[in-house]
C-alpha cells in the first residue's frame, strides 16, 4: 500500500483558495478592510485625543473603534465561505471529488478551513496593524498588552459564529439554505445578546452579564476598561481575572464548537 | 485476489432500507457490471465501498482495509460519479495537473488522459464550460489520472452520446488488457455493460440476487431460449405460446425469445418454422443459448421472484 508522493494538503488548499477568493473577492474584500479600518482608525484617533480617560482606556477604545466594522466584514467573509461555499461544496459533491484524494478528512476540513478563515484573519490583521502603527502609534506602542487583549477577546465571537455555521452547513448541507439561516441565526444572536445586556442594567445582574460574557467576552473587557463610558459599571467592575477567565472560556467553547465539527466530518458525516 | 469484499452490508434512509444484507466480491483483473433498476442500491453500495458512506451493518474492505477515511488506499482506486462535480472555476487541464500533483505524477499526464477520453480540444475551457457529456469524460479522466488498479464507476456513461459511449469502452477494455486495470461499473443500461463485463452482480431490492462470471451466469439462468427474428413478433408469439414444452414468450419489435424445457430447442426450431410459413411470418434468424445480458437479468429477477412468492 503506497503512500502518495504528491502534496494533497497544499493541492486541495490551493484549489480552495482558488475558489473561495476568485476574482474580484478578494480584491473587494481587501479594499472594504482598508476602508473599513483606516476610515475608522482616523475618527477614532481624532475622538480619543479628546478624551480624559487613563491611557489604557484611550488604547481599548480606539482599538474597540477600529475593529467594528472590520469584524463585521470578516463575518460576512466567514458567510460567504463556510455557509454558502461549503455547503455548496457538500450540496454539489465537490467534498466527495475531494474524497477521492489520499487525504484524511479532517486534513480536507483543515484545508478548507484555513481557506475560509486563515486568508480573512490575515486580511483583517494585516490593515488592522498597519491602522494602529500608521495612524495612531502614540496611542498603540505603550500599551501593546491592552490593544492584544482586545483583539484577542474581540475575536471570539465570529470565531463562534463560524463554529455554529460549520456545524449548521454539515446539518443543511444546502449552500443557499445555510447562508439565509445563518444570517437569521446570526441576527437572532445578536437581538438576543441585546436583550440579555438590557435585562443585566434593568436587574443590575452580574451573573447573567458573567455568562454571557463566556460566548463574548468583549462585553466583561468592556467593563473592565471604560468604567466611564459604559453604563453596565455602575453595578458591575470586572476585574483582570475575571476578562482572563471570560476569555479562556469563550476560546474553550469555541474549540468544542469546532471538535464537534471535525467529529462530525471525520466520523459521521456521510455523503 | 479479491480487492473488494463486501460482507451482509445494510444501510438505510430513514425507513428505507437501500442496501439489505448484501454480500460481493470483486476479484481483481475483472470488468463486473453492477446491474440493476433505479433504486435497486447500487449507488448506496458503491459509497460504502468508497468510504463515502457508512454502512448501517456488515462490513467492506477494499484491498484488505476498510474504506472509511482511509488514504493509503486512495491512490489505488479510481472514482467517476454519476454526478461529477470538481471546483468550478478551473480550467480542465490545470486542475487535471494539480490531481496529478496530489497523485505524485508527472503533470504531462493530465493531458494525455485528456486525449484518451477526447476532451483535448477543451483542455483551456473552464470547468463550468463543459457540458454535461464533457463534464462526464471530464470525471473518467480525473479517475485515471493516476492509473488505479480499481476503477468504480457508477452509471459512467450517463450523458454520453453513442459514439462516446463506444469509445469509452475501448478505453475501458485496452486498460483491462495492458494494464490490468479491474472495473467495478455500475449501469441499469444493460446492453451496454454486455459489451465490455466479463462478470456480473445483479443488485435488486439491495441484495446481491446473482452473481459470477457472465458465461456461468448464463448457463445457470438463461439456458433453454431461443432467440427468434421475425417480422410477425406478435402473430409468432402467439402461435408459440401453444405449444406443451414452452414455458414463456417474451416479444419486441425485432422478434420473440422463447424459454423452453431442457433439450427442446431443436423442437421449437422445426415447430417455429412451420408455425410460422402457417401465419406468413418470415423469420430471419433463430439463436440458442444466446440471450442477451437484459434476458438474463430479467430471467434472474424472474426466479427470485418466483421463489420469493
Amino acid at each position: 500500500m503506497g503512500k502518495s508522493k504528491g502534496r494533497p494538503f497544499m493541492e486541495v488548499l490551493a484549489s480552495a483558495l482558488h475558489e473561495d477568493y476568485r476574482f474580484p473577492i478578494l480584491e473587494l474584500f481587501a479594499f472594504l478592510y482598508v476602508l473599513g479600518t483606516f476610515a475608522l482608525s482616523s475618527a477614532g484617533t481624532f475622538a480619543y485625543s479628546q478624551t480624559s480617560l487613563t491611557d489604557e482606556a484611550v488604547a481599548y477604545q480606539f482599538t474597540t473603534s477600529i475593529l467594528s466594522v472590520p469584524l463585521l466584514i470578516f463575518v460576512i467573509l466567514i458567510f460567504k465561505n463556510i455557509a454558502y461555499g461549503l455547503g455548496s461544496d457538500l450540496e454539489k459533491g465537490i467534498i466527495q471529488t475531494y474524497f477521492s484524494y489520499p487525504l484524511k478528512r479532517r486534513s480536507i476540513l483543515t484545508a478548507k478551513l484555513l481557506s475560509a478563515l486563515g486568508v480573512s484573519i490575515v486580511l483583517f490583521l494585516v490593515f488592522q496593524i498597519s491602522a494602529l502603527y500608521i495612524v495612531a502609534p502614540d496611542i498603540v506602542l505603550p500599551q501593546l498588552g491592552t490593544v492584544l487583549l482586545t483583539y484577542v477577546a474581540n475575536f471570539s465571537y465570529p470565531l463562534l459564529i463560524a463554529g455554529i455555521l460549520l456545524l449548521l452547513t454539515f446539518v443543511i448541507r444546502r449552500g443557499g439554505i445555510t447562508l439565509v439561516v445563518g444570517i437569521f441565526l446570526y441576527l437572532a444572536l445578536s437581538i438576543a445578546s441585546g436583550i440579555v445586556s438590557f435585562f443585566a442594567y434593568a436587574t443590575e445582574s452580574t451573573l447573567i452579564l458573567q455568562v454571557f460574557s463566556f460566548l463574548s467576552p468583549g462585553t466583561v473587557l468592556g467593563a473592565y476598561y471604560s468604567s466611564a463610558l459604559n453604563p453596565l459599571t455602575a453595578f458591575w467592575q470586572p476585574t483582570l481575572s475575571q476578562v482572563v477567565l471570560s476569555m479562556v472560556g469563550s476560546y474553550a467553547i469555541v474549540a468544542v464548537v469546532f471538535f464537534i465539527g471535525y467529529y462530525y466530518f471525520s466520523r459521521r458525516l456521510n455523503l | 485476489m479479491a480487492i473488494v469484499v463486501a460482507e451482509n452490508l445494510s444501510k438505510s434512509y430513514g425507513s428505507v432500507k437501500a442496501v439489505n444484507g448484501l454480500n460481493l466480491t470483486l476479484n481483481e483483473g475483472t470488468i463486473t457490471g453492477l446491474i440493476g433498476p433505479n433504486g435497486a442500491g447500487k449507488t448506496t453500495t458503491i459509497k460504502m465501498i468508497l468510504g463515502l458512506l457508512k454502512p448501517d451493518s456488515g462490513k467492506v474492505e477494499v484491498f484488505g482495509q476498510n474504506p472509511w477515511d482511509n488514504p493509503d488506499i486512495r491512490p489505488l482506486i479510481g472514482v467517476v460519479h454519476e454526478k461529477a462535480f470538481f471546483p468550478s472555476h478551473q480550467k480542465a487541464q490545470d486542475y487535471l495537473e494539480r490531481a496529478c500533483r496530489i497523485f505524485g505524477v508527472l503533470e504531462s499526464r493530465a493531458l494525455e488522459v485528456l486525449n484518451l477520453v477526447d476532451l483535448q480540444d477543451a483542455r483551456n475551457r473552464s470547468i463550468n464550460a463543459l457540458s454535461a457529456g464533457m463534464l462526464q469524460k471530464f470525471s473518467i479522466a480525473h479517475a485515471l489520472i493516476h492509473s488505479p488498479r480499481l476503477v468504480i464507476a457508477d452509471e459512467m456513461t450517463a450523458n454520453l452520446d453513442p459514439q462516446a459511449r463506444s469509445s469509452l469502452f475501448e478505453v475501458v477494455l485496452r486498460l483491462h488488457k495492458e494494464e490490468g486495470t479491474t472495473f467495478l461499473m455500475s449501469s441499469h443500461i444493460l446492453p451496454e455493460l454486455s459489451r465490455v463485463c466479463d462478470s456480473v452482480a445483479i443488485v435488486n431490492q439491495g441484495t446481491v440476487w446473482a452473481a459470477g462470471k457472465l458465461s456461468d451466469l448464463y448457463e445457470k439462468y438463461a439456458t433453454g431460449i431461443v432467440r427468434i427474428s421475425t417480422d410477425e413478433p406478435e402473430k409468432l408469439a402467439a402461435e408459440v405460446k401453444r405449444l406443451a414444452y414452452v414455458k414463456k414468450v417474451e416479444t419486441d419489435i425485432r422478434g420473440i425469445s422463447v424459454q423452453v424445457q431442457t433439450n427442446k430447442e431443436e423442437s421449437l426450431y422445426e415447430d417455429a418454422s412451420k408455425m410460422a410459413r402457417k401465419i406468413k411470418a418470415k423469420i430471419t434468424g433463430i439463436e440458442t443459448g444466446s440471450a442477451s445480458i437484459d434476458e438474463l437479468y430479467k430471467r434472474v429477477v424472474g426466479i427470485k421472484k418466483e421463489r420469493t412468492g
